[in-house]
This record gives structure tokens, C-alpha cells and sequence, in this order.
């Protein structure tokens, strides 16, 4: 046999720590979707609604400057936890869109292109590969969702003065609490469906499908069953549920609370279930 | 009647990449070899001849054609194209058939000529089969058979040698040459330059979306003056042969064998050298072989595009 | 031109039919029958329960009737006898001065079921549970047939499958295929148009049929004769119609925005919107949706359900609507718009997968 000159060495520099390895993925695909006209569009729209807030808890603040503008005062929403949790439920539907339109591009094209062995074959778990996912789709999420969330409260806060702050600190929480949440379902969701469809459409469509046709579909059970489980299967007004709690304001449905937690808890076990099923390693015959 | 494919002034642009740029061309039947690294502009070329991209400047008209009328063109052409993609869930046979229903004939014509395409092809045994289970060298041949099924006067073959053993690619080089003398245009375009070499009647080489050299191989390299043609010469009395070459004008170098064997000889003229290795023959000097070193499609490729392709 | 058009449509109609990636459709088309037929066999099971406990323990409906709030037990039970089941809740009702005793007493007379809420022996509140009738559900059907089969099944499934005719193609690399056959763009389009329209509308006509099969299923076959010879066949075919409509209209929609858009799900999610907020859009732009159309034609008015998500409530257009035949007039009108603008567009269609 024929020995040659050994000139190949392995890899000796320094190492990312095995902690923070999975913020490779991140790092790459955020300045992948940064590229994105639409998306920078998309993101800028969704700070609207929080800059209208901030207006509005403003104006509200400065009722001299309405009553100059001839505005009746008396006619203005508080600045309660009802007001919080409709904001949640803005923002929230907010970032369904945004997770249809980034979520599929995550999983979809490396399963399509055939490239999760080229992750794989690295030091690189597929724990680390989830996890890089998920933390780039929370992130976008939490743009979107709490983050501008706490800013309302820390500017009503701010106006409001120390004693509402230390009498509603438990809204500031619920904010968090109830659209991280969220957001965490979501990207799971959109993970998990794009996991399993290889065209980027296609999954980004599956998302809107879960989220749209599943809130018709649970509406029609209630209606034909006579029944509430059926809204169940909307994972929107499930969330919502559980915000009403969050945020102790009357439920707008018959859901109980403790079911809505379930039915949440469920669906996102079945999403984890599809994602690790469909990334870990298994042999194809065909 | 037209019987050329011609580009007149053809530009294609993607967004602000280049595909080709100011192409004229007059192809005449026979075959054709597109001859290019990657990136060169040979799909492009053969897409905008099917009218599957459209030149952002310039005119394309095959047979006096204009690809905007594919009711007409796709009468005339046939083009196995380089992707390795089918419809889903169809066998060899439903897809050459179905197709061929498309161009309008008949269940029973289609039947036919579906049957005497695959059969072209050596494909009859595998034609019941479905297609998602063929090899890479199957799948070329179930696209050469659409290509060719409904008998076009152009034939359009992206890389349709990939793949293919060596059984078949013999098969295959024959069923291009007996269509190129039916007078059809058969045009190739390859990466494996001695296969080019064996089977065009002419070739096009491109570099970055431009043609560098277009017509027969030797005219080709007869063009390319900076790089004198090499010959290797095998005789019995090679150093008396080098010192008659060496009073030529257009002989730039005689080299001598270390074996003694022969010489090889580089010149700016080849018509000129051959005649005179004609007169020494004729005059008594012992030749036992003369072989032209880089007077083919490799030695072009190299000197024309080599240089700019690495 | 006509056996071009035929040959895309058999290739089309097979690939949509048969396709795995396309068993999604069905479920959207015939879950709601399915449904429909769980309800059926329940409402079916649970009549037959009636049925039996009121020969177990008689009672006249109109005795029933007479039972007014603040009766106590004991008069409760002279008049309607001992009920088929009694539960009581020690304690079960709060109230101003403390915990009171509840007990619900259950009467049925074989079709409707009666629960007497009674608070410390005296009638709070009765809750009567009729038997389905046909009226009511088919106001229900009505409700579910717009708000989620229309504009969710309808729509999501004419996505999948109109989307795909182009763009799937594009996405499958096997597009050029048909750019190489002789045939004119338009024809193309045409063929392809056909044979999702054909798919689509073949599906959700049929997953319309059997709602209404699986919903007048557990009924009398007296009152579904009554029903048919009333307004019955007339409203059948007004349902399938519509289907057939929103799958024309919603079709053309999205085989355009397959034609233009590289990412359709997009534009989709923007029509889906634009779709939601009928309500609150003026008439001229109320007109520019195909749902505005559809809605009037359905036969029965649909109103939001308090069992309706807010989503749904938003979804509900109160356009005044217009006459049948403008309705399909301008809904063909839109169509055709459509079409030719998609003509258009597949004339100058490239082959360029790389980008996809």
C-alpha cells in the first residue's frame, strides 16, 4: 500500500464555547432575513400600533393638550390591564403574520437543499440546531411582541408616577410572561410545520392555515356540536384565555381557563414531537 | 426556407448579472457543440432558441421562427433541458405520451411515437417503470426521448451526455450523428471536450457571456496565432528532419525526442508545414507518424478560455 | 386548441387529485361533513335516549310548558311527576346571606329536554334543550358555510391548489415541460385554470353535498320531503352554486398570484385580509372582493354566533347585497379581469428556477 506525505493537520485554533455554538445559526440567518425589503417593511409596520399607544398614554397624560384640540376627555379608554391586554392581542396577531413570513425560510430550505447532514457532521448537535432556530424566530418575536410592550408600560409608568408603577408592576409581568408565551409557541409552531414541507411556501401557507382555518374549523365544531371545546382548536383565542387570566379581566368565551393551558400545553408538545421526529437521524430506504 | 439558427446582436441580462452579451450567430444543421466554463452563457443560449428566456436585446429566430410563436417553434425544436426534474407519480411512457398529447396528435400517434422515442433510447424495458425510480443515465435518456419523440428539425441537448455509461454514450453519439445527417440541427453543448471533439461538425466556445470563436475545430485553431501548432513527428532520421524544418520561416521550434524517436515541431502556419512535410516525404526523409498535438476542441478551450477560467 | 387544453387538464387533473401533498384539501373540504355526521349520530343517540326515558316516565309537553319559575318541588312534581333524573348540590348556590341547596330536576317528553334549576325548593330558571329541527340548522349551516367554509376552506384550498398549477411547477423544476409543448401561453393557462377549477370545485362541491346530506341525515324523512318542497331544492343548489363561484373567483386569484409572486403566500395572506375587512370597507371597494358577491348569493342570511370567535364576528360583511345576477355578473367580471391579466403574464413567463 502507498503511504504519502501525511500534510493534512486538523483544526487547532480556538473553539466557539460549546455554550454559545448554537448562536452560529442566528448570527447567519438574521443577516440572511435583514435582506429582506419585506421583512424590514413588515417590521416597521408592527411598531405602529405600540408608537399609537405611546401617543395615546401620552395624550391621555396631557389632557390640556386634548381639551385644546376641542377632544372630548371623558370619552378615552384608561390605561389598564384591559388596555394592556388588547395591545397583546394586537401585537400577538401581529406576529402570527410575521412568523408565517420568516418562520418557513428557517427549517424548509435546509431540508429541501438536503442540508441538515452539512450541520450534522459537525460538532453541532441537533439540540443546538433547534435551539439556534428557535432563538432567531423568538427574538424576531419578542421585537415585535413584549419588547414594545414593556417600552407602553415603561412610558405610562414613567407618566403615571411611582405608585401605579408599584400598584400594576404585575402588568409589566403579564406582558412578558403572556406574549413570550406566545411567541415561544409560535416559533415552535412554525418550526415544527416547516419541518415537515419542504417547499417554503408551502409551510409558510400550513402556519396561516393552522392559524386561520384552525380558528374557522373550531368555530364551526362550536357551532354544528353545540359546544365551546371547539374553540379549542383556535390557538388564538386560547392564548387569549390564558391573557384574560394574565391580565384578571373578564373571558370573552366560555373556555375554561385551566383547558385553555391544556389545550396550549398540547399543541405545543405535539409541535416539539414533529420537530424532533423529523431532525433526528434515521435511514431512508427508497 | 430558413434552414439556420441565428442570434442577431443577442443580449441577455439577469437583473445586473450578465447571461450573454452581443451574440450573432448562424448555426447551420449539423452538430453543434456550446463550448464553455461554467457561466459561460450556454443555457442561456439554448434557453432563449426554446423560448424559455427572452433576449433583454438582439432577436433569436430558429428556422426564421421567433420563440415568441411556441405554437410553431415547438413543432420544430426538441430540448432535453439539464434539469433533472420530472412531473411526479408518472412512468417513462405516461410522460413521453403525455406530452406528446400536448402537441395535439392523437392518442393512437402518441402511442406510437412514444414508443419508437423510447425505443431510440434503448429505454423499451424501462418504460413501464416510474420514473422517480430511474438512474441519472435513465432519467438523461427518458429526456432525450421526449426531446427527440415528436421528430424536430432542432434538437437542443443541455450536457445530454452526463451520466450516461459507455455503452450508451456510444449509442447516444450515433443517434446524434444520424440525426445531424438527416440534416437536422443537433446542438450540444458539453464540458467533456474529447466527446466534443469526436462529435461536432462545429462549435461555439464561449467566456463570460461572450463568443469567443465559432466555426470548425481546425479553422478555430488555425485562428489562434499566438499559440503555434504542435506536431510530433516520428521518423527514422529526426535530426536531419529538424535541421530542413528549422530553414522555415513559420517553424518556430523543432525539438528533438530524448529517445531519438522523433520531433515535435511548433509552427505559426500549419497548411504551409503540412506541404512541406509533403516535399520532405516526397524527397526521401522517413516518416512513420505525424500527429497534431493541440489541433482539437482541448487545446482551443485551453488557449481561448483556459487562461480566463481559472 | 381544444385537445391541447384536454391534455393539460388530464395531466393536472391527475396531479391534483392523486397528489400526497395535496390530501390537505380534502380534509378541509370534508371535515365539516364529518362533523355534520358526528352531530348526526349524537343528536340520533340522544333522541333515542329521550325517546326511552320519557316511556319510562311520562310526560305531556304541554305540562311541561306549564312550569313556571318560583313553583316548588312538591307542586312541581303533582303536576309533571317524579323526573328521570334529580341532582343535587348541597350548598351549590351562592347568595347573598350564605350557601343555598340546588338540585336540577329532569323532565324530557321524548323530542325536547327540561332542567328545572331549583334553588332552596323553589323553580329558578328552566333550561329547555329542544330537538334539532331543520330550520335551526339551517341557519347554523349557513353560518358555518360562509364564515369558515367560504372564506376559510374554500379559500385556503383554492390556494393550494391554484397556487400550485404555476408556481408549484416552478418550485418542482418541471415547468419547462410545458413551455416546450406548441401551444400557446393562454392555452396553457387556460388548460390549467380548467383543471384546478374542475378539482377544486369537484372537491368542495362534493365535501357541500355531504354537509347537507350528513345534516338533514338524523332528520325525519317527513320533514326533510317538507323541507325539500319548500325552499329545500332551491337552497341546494344555491349552496353549490356559491361553491362553485368561489372556486371560479378565488381560482383565478391565486393562480395569478402564483404566476407573479415568488413567495404567493404573501399576496394570499393580503387577500385573506383584504377579504376580513369587507366590513368596514366603502361600497366602491366592497366590490373588488370576491366574497362581497358570494355572500349574496348564499340563500340564508348567516349573523354572527356568540359561539363565533371575534375573528369570525370581523369577518362578517354587512354589505347591502346585490341582486343574484349582478352578484355572478360582477363576480365573472372580476374573473375575467383576472384571467386576462394572467394571460398576460404567462405570455412573458420565464424559466429562471435558480431563483426560486
Amino acid at each position: 500500500m502507498a503511504v504519502y506525505k501525511r500534510t493534512y493537520k486538523a483544526y487547532a485554533g480556538a473553539q466557539t464555547p460549546r455554550w454559545s455554538r448554537f448562536l452560529v445559526l442566528p448570527r447567519s440567518s438574521y443577516s440572511r432575513l435583514m435582506q429582506s425589503k419585506f421583512l424590514v417593511i413588515y417590521l416597521m409596520a408592527c411598531f405602529f400600533f405600540p408608537l399609537l399607544c405611546a401617543t395615546f398614554i401620552y395624550l391621555s397624560h396631557n389632557l390640556s393638550v386634548l381639551e385644546s384640540l376641542n377632544i372630548p376627555v371623558g370619552r378615552l379608554f384608561q390605561i389598564d390591564n384591559k388596555f394592556f391586554e388588547f395591545f397583546c392581542g394586537f401585537q400577538g396577531a401581529m406576529a402570527c403574520l410575521l412568523t408565517a413570513f420568516i418562520g418557513p425560510g428557517l427549517v424548509s430550505p435546509d431540508l429541501s437543499n438536503g442540508a441538515l447532514p452539512l450541520y450534522f457532521y459537525r460538532p453541532f448537535s441537533r439540540t443546538e440546531y433547534i435551539g439556534g432556530k428557535l432563538t432567531l424566530l423568538i427574538y424576531f418575536l419578542s421585537l415585535v411582541t413584549w419588547f414594545p410592550g414593556l417600552i407602553v408600560f415603561g412610558i405610562q409608568a414613567e407618566l403615571a408616577g411611582w405608585q401605579w408603577t408599584r400598584d400594576n408592576a404585575w402588568i409589566a409581568a403579564s406582558i412578558f410572561v403572556g406574549l413570550f408565551i406566545w411567541d415561544v409557541f409560535l416559533a415552535l409552531m412554525a418550526l415544527a410545520l416547516s419541518a415537515w414541507v419542504k417547499w417554503r411556501i408551502a409551510a409558510g401557507g400550513l402556519i396561516l392555515g393552522v392559524l386561520f382555518a384552525g380558528a374557522g374549523f373550531g368555530a364551526a365544531v362550536n357551532a354544528i356540536v353545540r359546544t365551546n371545546y371547539g374553540s379549542l382548536l383556535d390557538l388564538r383565542q386560547v392564548i387569549a384565555v390564558i391573557w384574560s387570566q394574565m391580565f384578571r379581566n373578564e373571558q370573552s368565551t366560555n373556555v375554561p381557563v385551566p383547558q385553555a393551558w391544556i389545550a396550549l400545553a398540547i399543541a405545543s408538545a405535539i409541535c416539539l414531537w414533529l420537530l424532533t421526529r423529523r431532525v433526528k437521524a434515521f435511514e431512508v430506504v427508497k | 426556407m430558413n434552414t439556420t439558427v441565428t442570434f442577431d446582436n443577442v443580449s441577455r441580462f439577469y437583473g445586473e448579472v450578465l447571461g450573454v452579451n452581443r451574440v450573432t450567430l448562424s448555426i447551420p444543421p449539423g452538430i453543434t457543440s456550446l463550448v464553455g466554463p461554467n457561466g459561460s452563457g450556454k443555457t442561456t443560449l439554448m434557453n432563449m432558441m426554446a423560448g424559455l428566456v427572452r433576449p433583454t436585446r438582439g432577436e433569436v429566430r430558429v428556422l426564421g421562427i421567433s420563440p415568441n410563436e411556441p405554437q410553431r417553434l415547438c413543432h420544430m425544436i426538441g430540448y432535453a433541458t439539464q434539469f433533472d426534474s420530472f412531473p411526479r407519480g408518472l412512468t417513462g411512457q405516461e410522460f413521453i405520451y403525455s406530452f406528446l398529447r400536448l402537441f395535439g396528435y392523437s392518442h393512437d400517434r402518441c402511442v406510437k411515437q412514444a414508443e419508437t422515442a423510447i425505443a431510440r433510447v434503448r429505454m423499451t424495458g424501462a418504460a413501464a417503470r416510474k420514473i422517480a425510480g430511474y438512474s441519472k443515465g435513465m432519467r438523461q435518456r427518458i429526456k432525450l426521448a421526449l426531446a427527440i419523440a415528436h421528430d424536430p428539425r432542432v434538437l437542443i441537448l443541455d450536457e445530454p451526455l452526463n451520466g450516461l455509461d459507455p455503452l450508451v454514450r456510444n449509442e447516444t453519439i450515433a443517434l446524434f450523428r444520424e440525426m445531424a445527417h438527416e440534416g437536422r440541427h443537433v446542438i450540444v453543448s458539453s464540458h467533456v471536450l474529447h466527446e466534443v471533439d469526436q462529435i461536432s461538425d462545429q462549435v461555439i466556445l464561449l467566456s463570460n457571456g461572450y463568443v469567443v470563436a465559432e466555426g470548425q475545430i481546425h479553422d478555430v485553431r488555425g485562428e489562434i496565432k499566438d499559440h503555434p501548432m504542435q506536431v510530433w513527428i516520428r521518423c527514422a532520421q529526426p535530426s536531419v528532419l529538424a535541421s530542413k524544418l528549422f530553414e522555415m520561416d513559420h517553424v518556430v521550434e523543432a525539438r528533438l525526442a530524448q529517445d531519438g524517436a522523433g520531433v515535435l515541431v511548433k509552427t505559426r502556419d500549419a497548411d504551409r508545414f503540412y506541404r512541406t512535410l509533403n516535399d520532405l516525404a516526397v524527397n526521401g526523409i522517413e516518416l512513420e507518424g505525424v500527429t497534431p498535438l493541440d489541433d482539437n476542441v482541448n487545446s482551443v478551450y485551453e488557449y481561448l478560455i483556459g487562461g480566463e477560467s481559472r | 386548441m381544444m385537445a391541447q387544453i384536454a391534455s393539460v387538464m388530464r395531466l393536472e387533473l391527475k396531479k391534483t387529485f392523486f397528489s400526497r401533498r395535496g390530501l390537505w384539501v380534502y380534509v378541509l373540504a370534508f371535515a365539516p361533513a364529518l362533523i355534520y355526521l358526528i352531530h348526526a349520530v349524537d343528536v340520533t343517540r340522544d333522541h333515542e335516549h329521550r325517546q326511552a326515558l320519557a316511556a319510562a316516565h311520562p310526560v305531556a309537553t304541554e305540562t311541561l310548558h306549564s312550569i313556571k319559575e318560583g313553583m316548588t318541588t312538591d307542586e312541581v312534581v303533582a303536576a309533571a311527576g317524579e323526573p328521570y333524573a334529580v341532582k343535587t348540590f348541597p350548598g351549590g348556590r351562592r347568595r347573598a346571606g350564605g350557601f343555598r341547596d340546588l338540585a336540577i330536576y329532569q323532565y324530557t317528553d321524548g323530542d325536547s329536554d327540561f332542567a328545572l334549576v331549583l334553588v332552596e325548593g323553589k323553580v329558578e330558571r328552566i333550561n329547555e334543550q329542544d330537538r334539532c329541527n331543520l330550520k335551526k340548522d339551517s341557519a347554523i349551516f349557513a353560518t358555518v358555510f360562509q364564515f369558515f367554509y367560504l372564506r376559510l376552506a374554500v379559500f385556503f384550498g383554492c390556494v393550494g391548489i391554484f397556487m400550485n398549477l404555476f408556481r408549484g411547477e416552478m418550485l418542482d423544476k418541471s415547468l419547462h415541460f410545458y413551455l416546450l409543448a406548441p401551444m400557446r401561453r393562454e392555452v396553457l393557462l387556460a388548460g390549467k385554470y380548467l383543471a384546478g377549477l374542475v378539482a377544486a370545485a369537484t372537491i368542495f362541491v362534493t365535501g357541500t353535498a355531504l354537509q347537507l346530506a350528513a345534516l338533514s341525515w338524523h332528520f325525519e324523512p317527513g320533514a326533510v320531503s317538507e323541507y325539500l318542497r319548500g325552499p329545500g331544492w332551491g337552497q341546494i343548489a344555491a349552496y353549490l352554486g356559491v361553491t362553485v363561484l368561489a372556486c371560479i373567483g378565488y381560482g383565478s386569484i391565486f393562480l395569478l398570484a402564483g404566476l407573479v409572486f415568488r413567495n404567493p403566500i404573501i399576496p394570499a395572506a393580503g387577500v385573506l385580509l383584504w377579504e376580513s375587512i369587507n366590513l368596514f370597507l366603502p361600497a366602491s371597494l366592497k366590490k373588488i372582493s370576491i366574497i362581497f358577491y358570494l355572500q349574496a348569493l348564499c340563500p340564508v342570511v348567516a349573523s354572527p354566533d356568540r359561539g363565533l370567535s371575534l375573528l369570525q364576528r370581523l369577518l362578517i360583511s354587512s354589505a347591502e347585497p346585490p341582486q343574484a345576477w349582478v352578484a355572478m355578473l360582477g363576480l365573472m367580471v372580476v374573473t375575467l379581469a383576472v384571467l386576462v391579466f394572467a394571460g398576460r403574464r404567462a405570455r412573458r413567463l420565464e424559466i429562471n428556477y435558480g431563483t426560486e
